[in-house]
């Protein structure tokens, strides 16, 4: 529990920090906030521009498509709120820096995962959660069990997140390699951005056994809509926690091959 | 070692880039024969030759220019007998060949094991037409870009500009689809921007969809939209390195 205590402190400060350094330059952050917003509302003009034209994609209405969107930009959007410290951690690596990390008494992967926080994506996630609320509402009300479902797998997509954030970050320690990897992730994570049942085999397949975008931004609005299975929420939960204990060994076995690059 | 795992990584992150759009839309013709009157061989031929488009016009080095500012080094070159937008030009022509090697030859990996049906263009004078709706998108991508750069000389946050710019460019660049399937008045928007000249005019063009008038037309807003940026990026140069200061070095 103490230790608990000690990692919210700490989490408390860097995100702190983090927030005042971003913010010191409100001419970039309001920039990149509109950047971010245009981005939104752009691919959200595509799916209502897609949809003038067909009513139904894989048996969805233009109403439980945009859920799904907003489902993704949610776990998205949280994503990137707590580990943007990720982008920056190649800085450390290639500079030695990074030894500073690993003589402190605090755990590397805490500092190097949730160490940096980003406030715009803590402003970003207003209109979504609020959008998000607005279209449950229209969709036939919101229950009890339906919405502890969606929240549950939500918080399961963000463990599976984690998971390759954790990937990113040890394949930065053996190969100082991080700004192409962290893209490649975002890029296949946006193919979650529609429901990947759209999506046609083995493709699907793919998505939702080998690399779990499906099971990251997909389940959630299913079970939300009463779409999923008990067998694939089981399936989610078992996939999300053997994914995540896989990516921290892996980071552990990457610790022992950092060469200390420049110090 | 490093760098060539970047760089296997750079290529598999465009390809990644190429496939999560080419597959969106193969999901969402397979319900349907024609869409915005568009068959599917030539959204997928759209999609597939976007990927060798978007290297050719929009492959630069000229973001350089904006860290160089920031950072002072931009004196090293001033002092040297060297004209930087000549310099920049050879460095985007180099850069340009290797992606374009590069993607050419992960576009024919990509028809092999996909077997998409894909337009192939016979017609001279389409093909002629769209090598210079091409030229013209090189030329205008590289005052834009440099347009950019050269905000550099009035504030640090050069990233922020670039990062929008980016957002733009993908949507009214037609990078994710071809303008022509937006809603009529967002479709006249992006006909009064440049962007539309990096990728989706030379692929509406060599699709072969547009007639001769409109083909010399659109090619005569283009040059306009780049002589335009020309005049406008060497006005910026000129008094940008009036305020210059040489700023960390």
């Amino acid at each position: 529990m103490k230790t608990v205590r000690k990692y919210f402190i700490l989490w408390g400060k860097l995100t702190a920090n983090s927030f005042l350094s971003i913010l010191a330059s409100r001419f970039g952050a309001s920039i990149f906030l509109l950047g971010k917003t245009l981005r939104f509302l752009f691919f959200f003009v595509f799916l209502l521009t897609i949809f003038t034209k067909i009513s139904f994609i894989a048996t969805y209405s233009v109403a439980q498509a945009v859920f799904f969107f907003l489902t993704f930009n949610l776990i998205d959007t949280t994503t990137q709120l707590f580990f943007r410290e990720v982008y920056r951690f190649r800085q450390l690596v290639v500079t030695g820096d990074f030894d500073l990390v690993l003589t402190k008494p605090m755990n590397p992967l805490f500092r190097a995962l949730v160490g940096g926080a980003d406030p715009l994506d803590l402003l970003m996630l207003i209109p979504y959660i609020g959008l998000l609320i607005y279209l449950s509402l229209q969709l036939g009300g919101i229950q009890f069990w339906s919405v502890t479902l969606y929240l549950i797998l939500i918080l399961n997509g963000f463990l599976i997140a984690a998971g390759f954030h954790i990937l990113v970050l040890a394949l930065a320690v053996v190969t100082t390699e991080i700004d192409h990897t962290i893209m490649i992730y975002r890029d296949l994570t946006s193919m979650g951005r529609v429901p990947i049942d759209i999506y046609r085999e083995p493709l699907r397949g793919i998505l939702t056994f080998i690399i779990p975008i499906g099971i990251m931004m997909t389940f959630p609005a299913k079970a939300f809509l009463g779409l999923l299975s008990p067998t694939s929420m089981l399936l989610a939960f078992i996939v999300g926690l053997v994914f995540f204990i896989l990516s921290v060994r892996i980071w552990r076995f990457a610790l022992t091959q950092y060469s200390s690059a420049s110090s | 070692m490093v760098y060539r795992l970047s760089f296997v990584l750079w290529r598999v992150r465009i390809v990644m880039q190429l496939l999560v759009t080419y597959f969106l839309w193969w999901a969402i013709f397979s319900q349907h024969e024609t869409l915005f009157g568009y068959t599917q061989s030539m959204m997928l031929t759209y999609i597939l030759l976007s990927a060798v488009v978007r290297p050719f016009v929009m492959g630069t080095r000229t973001q350089e220019v904006g860290m160089m500012i920031n950072d002072g080094s931009l004196s090293n070159y001033l002092t040297r007998p060297i004209n930087l937008f000549r310099l920049f030009w050879s460095r985007d022509i180099a850069d340009k060949s290797l992606n374009i090697i590069f993607a050419i030859g992960e576009i024919a990996i990509l028809i092999l094991l996909l077997k998409p049906s894909i337009i192939l263009q016979a017609n001279i004078t389409v093909l002629l037409f769209t090598f210079l709706a091409l030229v013209i998108g090189v030329v205008l991508f590289f005052y834009f870009s440099m347009l950019l750069s050269l905000l550099g000389f009035w504030t640090s946050e050069i990233w922020g500009p670039r990062f929008l710019s980016f957002i733009l460019v993908e949507f009214f660049g037609g990078m994710l689809f071809p303008l022509d399937i937006l809603p009529e008045s967002l479709f006249r928007v992006s006909t009064l921007l440049p962007f539309s000249y990096f990728i989706y005019f030379p692929l509406k063009v060599y699709l072969g969809q547009l007639s001769v008038i409109s083909m010399i037309s659109g090619l005569g807003v283009g040059l306009v939209w780049a002589l335009g940026l020309k005049l406008l990026t060497e006005l910026l140069w000129r008094r940008g390195l009036m305020v210059y200061s040489s700023e960390g070095k």
